[in-house]
């Protein structure tokens, strides 16, 4: 069991975030405190859904998470604090938040790789209300200062002022040969985006289908995932492609280019998470260039 | 003698009941309200029954849940075909014809919606994730619901549609060019709508406003008037999109869902 301890503090096993433990929930990520910790036999943590009408506190603010199937994550937001969002995740807000937008570079790129091309930014004091478009659940992700993390793509649902946004190419990718052409793949998107907190403590917002599990990778640990699979990790986390070629008894079963299976590699040391519901990974072919990739035939 | 009330429909309930006989809103829990005052849906759950007229409706599932009705003789519900789960064979059918065909062509909505007679039993579900939503009317109210988000109306009340009004709120407004507009005269009425994932509700006072993604409306009283406002936040290379929500006024009720495709990114 997860629950406090009689005296000193309570350490979240979600976030490792410390607080005194009280009121049922962590007030860094909304995660329960007074449920069992559940961890696979492999290692693998499940992140417990954050409970209807949670409360999460930054700043001078506060977020507020209701619903089960697609969560609304509602900020009240103090006017010294700010957030910023895509703006397609908006659901609603108070005529009085003043709303305005965070340019970012390398609009070409991000347009390419279907990226918003702006933040949005909501500054209180206000109300101001965010969900996705498909059921998942929300994850909270603190951020002490210094600590930065890597987020796949279109994850990112809202995150405090005071944490940098950045994004640069994944470098996850292969080319398949069609015909004479030849097709590019990227099992991860082409760009991963990149949070760090400044200043002091930030609050990022993610959301992911299905359910979430999260592990900690020691040095040089390496582990196998789909590579839609991928929510977030350490930057300290390397990754990269992997290829496998099942065997079958003959040489017409065993699979070469059509059925192979393409694996995103994550070697440690550092936490990443991964969701349950992911797209079924592109290019059948044969693989021709990658940015780097191991492969088995079995 | 004592009774409860429903804090969803506002029914009057006997003691001891732990389900609202109108709208199955469990009883013995508290609503759920964030603290801007977006109350949600009630979670109603699996088996949950009630009644409309002489007939039931049960709720089943909690993914993407059913809603069976038991129709008694001489009550009918009316709905658009594609949301019917299944029927019993002898349940006997008729159409209703909504007027306006050339309109509701242009609008992408049904020309005809289908009636189930009872006695017998009709099932509906739709087509994600997400909550029946249960509107007891009570007489003498309108209710606008976006387009394609009712499931089944009782025979009590009369529907129609209304043109939404303004190009810019037809352009940039996301819920089409129609909403669905539900009478009640002198007799109650049972509204079932499905809202994509999670269902809340706001009670606007007379002149207060709240701005809501366009995608997110599901349902209002008539008397919540709603616009299309442009916002000044520029989302695309050199000004070709700009960001539009409904500044919602009241009063009345709002009701939105939480899972929906942003209307400028379809």
């Amino acid at each position: 069991m997860t629950t406090p301890p009689a005296q000193g503090g309570y350490t979240c096993p979600y976030c490792r975030m410390a607080s005194d433990g009280g009121g049922g929930t962590c007030p860094h990520c909304g995660a329960p405190v007074d449920v069992r910790l559940k961890v696979s036999d492999s290692g693998w943590i499940e992140q417990p859904p954050i409970r209807d009408m949670a409360h999460i506190r930054f700043g001078h603010s506060t977020c507020q998470v209701s619903g089960m199937y697609v969560p609304v994550a509602e900020m009240a937001l103090h006017d010294q604090d700010w957030v910023y969002f895509s703006h397609h995740v908006l659901l609603h807000t108070d005529p009085n938040i003043r709303l305005g937008n965070l340019p970012l570079k390398g609009g070409w790129k991000r347009m390419r790789a279907g990226m918003p091309l702006i933040m949005m930014t909501a500054q209180g004091p206000g109300h101001i209300a965010f969900s996705a478009d498909e059921p998942g659940e929300t994850i909270a992700v603190p951020l002490a200062p210094g600590r930065a993390v890597d987020v796949a793509e279109h994850r990112f649902l809202v995150a405090t002022g005071n944490v940098n946004y950045g994004w640069q190419n994944s470098n996850v990718w292969f080319t398949t040969q069609d015909g004479d052409d030849e097709e590019w793949h990227y099992p991860v998107g082409r760009t991963i985006d990149q949070f760090a907190a400044t200043g002091g403590n930030g609050l990022l917002l993610l959301h992911a289908p299905g359910n979430t599990f999260v592990r900690d990778l020691q040095p040089r640990q390496r582990i196998l995932v789909q590579p839609g699979g991928l929510i977030w990790k350490d930057t300290s986390v390397r990754m990269f492609l992997h290829f496998e070629y099942p065997h079958g008894q003959y040489w017409f079963s065993s699979a070469r280019y059509q059925a192979k299976s393409t694996w995103l590699t994550l070697e440690g040391p550092g936490r990443i998470a991964v969701q349950s519901v992911y797209e079924k990974p592109e290019g059948s072919g044969h693989v021709r260039r990658t940015s780097g990739a191991t492969t088995h035939q079995w | 003698m004592d009774r409860i009330e429903c804090q969803w429909c506002k029914a009057q309930n006997e003691m001891g009941r732990t389900n609202c006989t109108t709208c199955g809103a469990p009883l013995d829990k508290k609503d759920l309200v964030t603290d801007s005052g977006w109350a949600e849906a009630p979670r109603l759950r699996d088996m949950t029954e009630f009644r409309f007229s002489s007939s039931t409706c049960q709720i089943e599932g909690e993914i993407v849940p059913v809603a069976e009705i038991a129709l008694a003789q001489g009550d009918s519900v009316f709905f658009e075909h594609h949301v019917m789960l299944w029927k019993e064979p002898q349940v006997p059918m008729s159409a209703l014809n909504t007027g306006g065909g050339m309109k509701r062509m242009l609008g992408g909505m049904p020309h005809i919606l289908s009636v189930a007679h009872g006695p017998g039993r009709v099932a509906f579900s739709r087509d994600a994730t997400g909550e029946v939503v249960v509107l007891p009317l009570h007489p003498s109210m309108e209710l606008d619901v976006r387009e394609h988000a009712f499931l089944a109306g009782t025979h009590s009340l009369d529907y129609s549609f209304v043109r939404i009004k303004g190009l810019a709120n037809v352009l940039h407004g996301g819920s089409g060019m129609y909403m669905d507009r539900f009478v009640t005269h002198n007799e109650p009425g049972l509204l079932l709508l499905h809202g994509y994932g999670n269902v809340f509700q706001k009670t606007l006072q007379h002149g207060e406003k709240i701005m809501v993604e366009p995608g997110g409306f599901l349902y209002k009283d008539s008397s919540v008037n709603m616009n299309a406002v442009k916002q000044n936040v520029k989302t695309g290379l050199m000004g070709g999109h700009s960001m539009y929500l409904a500044e919602m006024t009241g009063p009345g009720r709002v009701g939105i869902q939480s899972m929906y495709v942003h209307h400028g990114s379809e």
